[in-house]
């Protein structure tokens, strides 16, 4: 390496990207080239339409090699985005990557302002606190940490099945941990799917078995991520697994318990038929229930609220997997990587009153229909209203809390698909009319809109107005039909439609938990709560938080092929980092200066990683670089001001710090 | 739910882009539901979502040559609804209601009559504005003037037109003296002095008449020391909120039912004799949809002892107009004349299907419309219609 110097003979090389009017078109590059040139130290000021091109690099490298320089600022982008290329060009000319510095002159600057002079002055203070910066920079190596193989799945949906089976069969060992006592999530409570009319449970149930038989799958339902510790290449997680008072080990799957339960009959809400039907206290979710494992409902078990129950479901169980002392038990597992999956939850529509749903029985919802038609669901597939009788005629109403400033913003994108889809099941069933009432007909996607036109040449009515009213039918003569009341805005007139059944066509929404599952991650989400992708385009499945990848609804409204594409890069994601290794981390460690030490102690109990110890031989504090995440509490409360963390040393912040508030130039200017 | 009154203070067709009204009304998606919810939504020409994509294609004119924004009765139900928040009856339809007005010919002879009257006399029934106080020698229980007694007071009770002269209105009147004075609430009455808010909804009609009577009243409400004015008109309560602030005004206001509310405990206690009824609520569009009032009025309802409260099909949000808003109570004769069924007669049907013995109220223009859609529908002997604070007075023991 050369040239690297003391502080005598610091040479600087400055350059602004114009990141082709990104920047140029704001920030006045030349004046803030022709100001650079004249700070201390500064031998080179230069400007270029895209730094980050292969002769942008190439200029900086050219300069260090024959201008002789030992330090690089370059006033660009987020350094988000190309910190790396510039630390890399740097070091590929000889120098330490870490002599060199980016200033944020996009993001934080030309594409938050309008005023060009103002924006250039902000340029001016941010090069300055840089260059004033970069002189006190030190040569550091940067940390290889090794990646943990092992993966953790949250959310045992499609997503979270299609990502820990792609692991799997690439020989990795996946947690899938799933909150509900059998994993398929929404799909399996589906009935048939858009645009290809297969069966939903044909097509999942393949995949939910091969995660029940994967070798590298440890499947864990009812169960929850409750803390998440450490970072990327090793996390530390603990699951809650909550108690099903079955032993998982013992319990063969034969039911024998559900048919001797004390209750003959059903009587509590059935979550799965979404209290369409009802379950007994001891249960399962569905027949295709992935594990096959009863749950025994202490909220509604006789046994557990009285303690008198006659236990008919112990008598019955022959191999004794019965056990009413069961407890919840935390595991702790350490993997590398996750991928989070925790899927979505419908709009509630009792938040639209106008609607009715609740109030008049035959309001249902999509997601009440889809069980309705299904086989396994609480009709057997037939299409009866609560009164027992079938509809012939049918409302469809499509965006139901989407697309609205009252409720949900966004659109559904799923709910103009599932609406036909709807349509068409309906009314191969009834035979009814059947009325979908759309704002817009939104068909994306292969197949899509050809499914729409099939439709319609099926008979199916479509209706351009969002419905404003649905009441009782009152007129003569009549008898409880709902009216379905909308302007038909492509005829220009308000229709009155009176049918038997409204279905309503609910949005999707992030779960109501995604600010707390956000936040034991420490990844981000939008105002809406749906998880951030670190690019919408470029990085769709990664998060803000290294090793953590985002699959299906959880990162926004999206149909099954797309949740399966997420779920399968989400994984091809984790395997890059796992057959990596290692992960090269900025070397932001903190260190103590063992002369001016007093031993004190008082860093130790401070330090969040247990990181540091006290050498007892020469009574001074020690920080292990390998336990140490750079978080500078240990920094700010040495009493003696004896540690010193990398990259964030005091004559660099002061130094940064006089560089931004020296308006000196500012005022000339003015 | 409320539009920024400083920026659409002096807004105009030309101008409103300039808002952020506008910028709303550029994000409409036509999508209907403000035609769909609108009680005379069907005998419009231009209804709302055309009259947006009119103004937008730069034909709002062609809208303002037809009577279709005579027909809006001002009860906010397609802004409630609308999925992209717009201001519909705060901004936009008032404005094409203006253009309407300064076009149309001749103006309907009743609404004519009780503008004349408003501007003359201070109320559009045409009264004697000496007699705006006659019903305080009526009350049982004593009523301060400001004119006679000019002193302090903490509640300025605004008693509009509608109570203050029609007979059954000032029912309600002596209900709320009755009220305040056992509530033992420091209040007075401007009397004669007082002259009708200039009702919000008729205001954008005329806003010469608006001005005159908003600058009268404030000028005498200027006069006297008060913190607070309290009215038992929901109308007046939006000119005070939405208008009167247009013009410097700042004192805060509130309708007589949330205004209870701090003092439930109280007057629950006093709330002594049962009233057996079966009781439906009407939500009123002003003070329901527009002010966001719902729970208030059936809180009051339900602290009263026997009383059993049961609901229309429509109501809250999705309340039917009585039509007696934006002017529509003076216009009765002319939807008549255009074949349109009373709003009215509609929404008593629904409470009459209740099963109710009484139509409770909070709006004074609801009592004269609702008892004469009882006539209508020939069952004036079976359902009684009341103002809330009535049906306090009367479980209220003296």
């Amino acid at each position: 390496m050369t040239n690297q110097g003391n502080n005598k003979d610091i040479r600087i090389g400055f350059y602004i990207c114009h990141c082709g009017t990104n920047i140029a078109s704001t920030v006045d590059v030349q004046k803030v080239v022709e100001f650079a040139s004249k700070l201390p130290k500064v031998v080179v000021s230069r400007d270029y339409k895209y730094m980050c091109s292969d002769p942008g690099q190439e200029l900086i490298q050219k300069d260090i090699k024959e201008l002789g320089l030992n330090r690089i600022v370059v006033a660009a982008c987020s350094p988000f985005l190309h910190e790396k290329t510039f630390r890399n060009a740097s070091s590929q000319a000889g120098l330490n990557q870490f002599y060199f510095q980016m200033v944020n002159t996009r993001e934080q600057n030309s594409w938050v302002h309008l005023d060009p002079y103002a924006s250039t002055e902000k340029a001016i203070d941010l090069v300055r606190a840089a260059i004033y910066r970069v002189v006190y920079h030190k040569p550091l190596e940067q940390k290889r940490v090794p990646i943990h193989p092992d993966v953790l799945v949250v959310g045992g949906g499609i997503a979270g099945i299609h990502a820990a089976l792609t692991l799997a069969n690439a020989g990795k060992k996946v947690y899938l941990v799933e909150r509900e006592p059998s994993i398929g999530g929404h799909m399996a409570m589906f009935d048939k799917t858009f645009p290809t009319l297969d069966c939903a449970a044909c097509i999942l149930t393949p995949k939910m078995t091969a995660v029940k038989n994967h070798p590298n799958i440890t499947l864990w339902t009812y169960s929850e991520v409750i803390g998440v510790d450490g970072y990327v290449g090793n996390f530390k997680v603990k699951v809650r697994r909550k108690p099903r008072y079955i032993n998982e080990d013992l319990c063969i799957g034969c039911l024998d318990c559900i048919e001797a339960c004390v209750y003959k009959e059903g009587r509590f809400y059935d979550e799965f038929n979404l209290g369409l039907s009802k379950r007994k206290p001891v249960y399962i979710p569905f027949p295709q229930a992935v594990p096959l494992l009863v749950v025994i409902d202490p909220e509604t078990c006789i046994q557990f609220k009285s303690g008198k129950c006659k236990q008919t479901c112990v008598e019955v169980c022959e191999p004794n997997a019965i056990d009413f002392t069961q407890k919840e038990r935390i595991e702790e597992i350490e993997v590398g990587t996750i991928i989070i999956a925790t899927g979505f939850q419908t709009f509630d529509p009792k938040k639209i009153p106008y609607y009715g749903y609740g109030t008049y029985p035959n309001v249902y919802t999509a997601l009440e229909v889809e069980r309705l038609i299904n086989a396994s669901g609480p009709t057997q597939g037939q299409i009866v209203l609560r009164d027992g009788t079938r509809p012939k005629s049918i409302a469809i109403i499509h965006c139901v809390g989407s697309r609205d400033k009252n409720t949900n913003q966004w659109c559904s994108r799923v709910c103009c698909l599932y609406s036909i889809k709807l349509a068409h099941l309906l009314k191969e069933r009834t035979e009814a009319e059947i009325y979908n009432f759309y704002i817009d007909i939104r068909t994306p996607g292969k197949m899509m809109d050809e499914f729409f036109i099939r439709m319609k040449e099926e008979g199916i009515k479509f209706i351009r107005g969002r419905v404003a009213d649905i009441y009782p039918d009152t007129s003569n003569g009549c008898c409880g039909k709902l009216v379905v009341k909308a302007e038909d805005t492509l005829v220009g007139e308000i229709i009155k439609v009176p049918v038997d059944m409204v279905v309503l066509s609910i949005g999707l929404e992030p779960r109501a938990d995604a600010q707390e599952i956000r936040r034991m991650f420490n990844i981000t989400c939008s105002t809406e709560g749906f998880y951030i992708e670190r690019h919408p385009k470029l990085a769709p499945v990664n998060t803000f938080t290294d090793g953590i990848f985002l699959a299906g609804c959880c990162q926004g409204p999206k149909d099954i092929p797309d949740t399966v594409a997420q779920a399968g890069a989400a994984a091809a994601e984790a395997l890059t980092l796992i057959d990596t290794g290692y992960i090269e981390i900025e070397p932001n460690t903190a260190f103590v200066l063992e002369d001016d030490c007093s031993g004190c102690k008082s860093c130790i109990p401070l330090c969040p990683y247990t990181a540091i110890s006290f050498l007892e031989d020469k009574k001074k504090a020690f920080i292990n670089e390998v336990l140490c995440k750079g978080c500078g509490t240990c920094v700010a409360a040495c009493p003696s001001g004896s540690i010193v963390q990398n990259l964030f040393e005091d004559e660099e912040i002061f130094s940064e710090i006089v560089g931004v508030l020296n308006y000196t130039y500012h005022e000339e200017e003015v | 739910m409320i539009a920024d009154l400083e920026e659409i203070k002096g807004v105009t067709l030309e101008t409103i882009y300039e808002t952020s009204e506008g910028k709303l009304i550029l994000t409409c998606i036509q999508c209907g539901t403000c035609v769909g919810t609108c009680p005379h939504g069907e005998y419009m020409k231009y209804p709302p979502r055309r009259i947006i994509e009119m103004l937008l294609h730069g034909l709002a004119d062609k809208v303002s040559d037809t009577d279709s924004m005579l027909k809006c009765v001002n009860c906010y139900a397609c802004m409630a609804k609308c999925p992209r928040g717009i201001h519909l009856t705060e901004v936009l339809l008032q404005l094409i209601k203006e253009q309407t007005i300064l076009k149309l010919p001749t103006l309907p002879a009743e609404l004519q009559k009780a503008l004349e009257n408003s501007y003359r006399y201070g109320n559009p029934m045409g009264e004697s504005g000496r007699k705006r106080a006659n019903w305080v020698a009526t009350s049982k229980y004593p009523v301060r003037i400001l004119s006679q007694n000019p002193g302090p007071v903490d509640v300025l009770w605004f008693v509009e037109s509608y109570p203050a002269y029609y007979p059954r209105g000032q029912d309600t009147c002596r209900a709320i003296a009755k009220i305040f004075n056992r509530l033992e609430i420091d209040f007075a009455i401007l009397g004669n002095e007082e002259r009708s808010a200039g009702e919000c909804g008729l205001l954008a009609w005329e806003t010469g008449l608006a001005e005159a009577l908003i600058d009268y009243n404030i000028s005498i409400l200027g006069k006297y020391t008060f913190n607070k004015i309290v009215t038992s008109d929901p109308h007046a309560l939006d000119a005070f909120n939405y208008r009167y602030r247009m013009y410097g005004f700042k004192k805060p206001v509130y309708h007589i039912i949330p205004f209870l509310m701090p003092y439930y405990d109280k007057l629950k206690s006093m709330l002594t004799r049962p009233l057996n009824y079966s009781v439906t609520y009407h939500d009123s569009c002003c003070l329901g949809r527009h002010n966001g009032f719902f729970d208030e009025p059936r809180a009051l309802l339900n602290a009263i002892p026997g009383i059993k409260l049961v609901e229309m099909f429509h109501h809250r949000i999705n309340s039917i107009c009585c039509g007696g808003g934006g002017g529509g109570m003076w216009l009765d004769t002319y939807f008549k004349s255009q074949n349109m069924e009373r709003l009215s007669d509609i929404r008593i049907r629904e409470a009459i299907a209740t099963g109710a013995d009484i139509l409770a109220v909070g709006c004074p223009y609801e009592i004269p419309r609702f008892e004469d859609a009882l006539k209508v529908a020939g069952y004036e002997n079976k359902m009684v219609v009341k103002d809330i604070v009535e049906l306090l007075s009367e479980s209220m023991e003296d």
